[in-house]
């Protein structure tokens, strides 16, 4: 699961936060917002990369981690969960658009209606692509 | 879907996690399989009846929900 190339974007994350960080403090950024994206990049990326040396080096975590993704249920319960996700945020935008078009909030309006017509064509495409392969 | 898992793995006196170990999925999954609240693909379906010596229509009865 564990890749030389996850290891190397943990690394981006922890340099981008530093990065971030050092901007603000030299007041090149002139947001307090940045230094704390900074940190919360830097802490990821630490996070990232200590799971991902225990998973080096460490047998039974390995063996867990990998029994977790690979686990079919798991992967099941992910998909549906997506699956879930994509019909609630349709409906609750579709909600709002009408309750945006009754405020006489036009933009918000337009914005939610894109949204959805976005999320549709999204859809008939992923559709497409898999009817194809499957 | 109904099964015989549980019955098979408790008349061979295997712990839910040993069998999740050898099978390759996490505890979880066999309790939700033995449960009925979960079925497995024909993969999966395939590993546990091979695991224990029987056929996939011996461990899994079909058209039962």
């Amino acid at each position: 699961m564990y890749n030389n190339k996850r290891l190397m974007l943990s690394i981006f994350w922890i340099v981008l936060g530093a990065v971030l960080i050092a901007l603000s403090v030299m007041e090149k950024l002139d947001s307090s917002t940045y230094s704390a994206m900074g940190g919360v990049l830097i802490a990821i990326g630490a996070l990232q990369t200590i799971r991902n040396l225990r998973y080096r080096r460490d047998t039974e975590y390995r063996k867990k981690i990998d029994t977790e993704v690979n686990d079919e249920r798991n992967r099941f319960l992910s998909m549906k969960s997506w699956s879930w996700t994509g019909y609630i945020v349709v409906l609750v935008e579709g909600i709002g658009v009408v309750v945006a078009m009754i405020a006489g909030q036009q933009t918000l309006q337009h914005i939610l209606a894109y949204s959805v017509c976005l999320i549709v064509v999204v859809y008939w495409i992923t559709y497409l692509i898999l009817s194809r392969k499957y | 879907m109904k099964n015989r898992i549980e019955e098979m793995r408790s008349s061979r006196g295997i712990r839910q996690d040993e069998l999740a170990a050898e099978l390759g999925v996490s505890r979880q999954t066999i309790s939700s399989l033995e449960n009925g609240r979960y079925n497995p693909s024909i993969m999966l379906a395939h590993r546990i009846a091979e695991y224990f010596g029987m056929t996939i229509e011996e461990i899994f009865i079909f058209g039962e929900e």
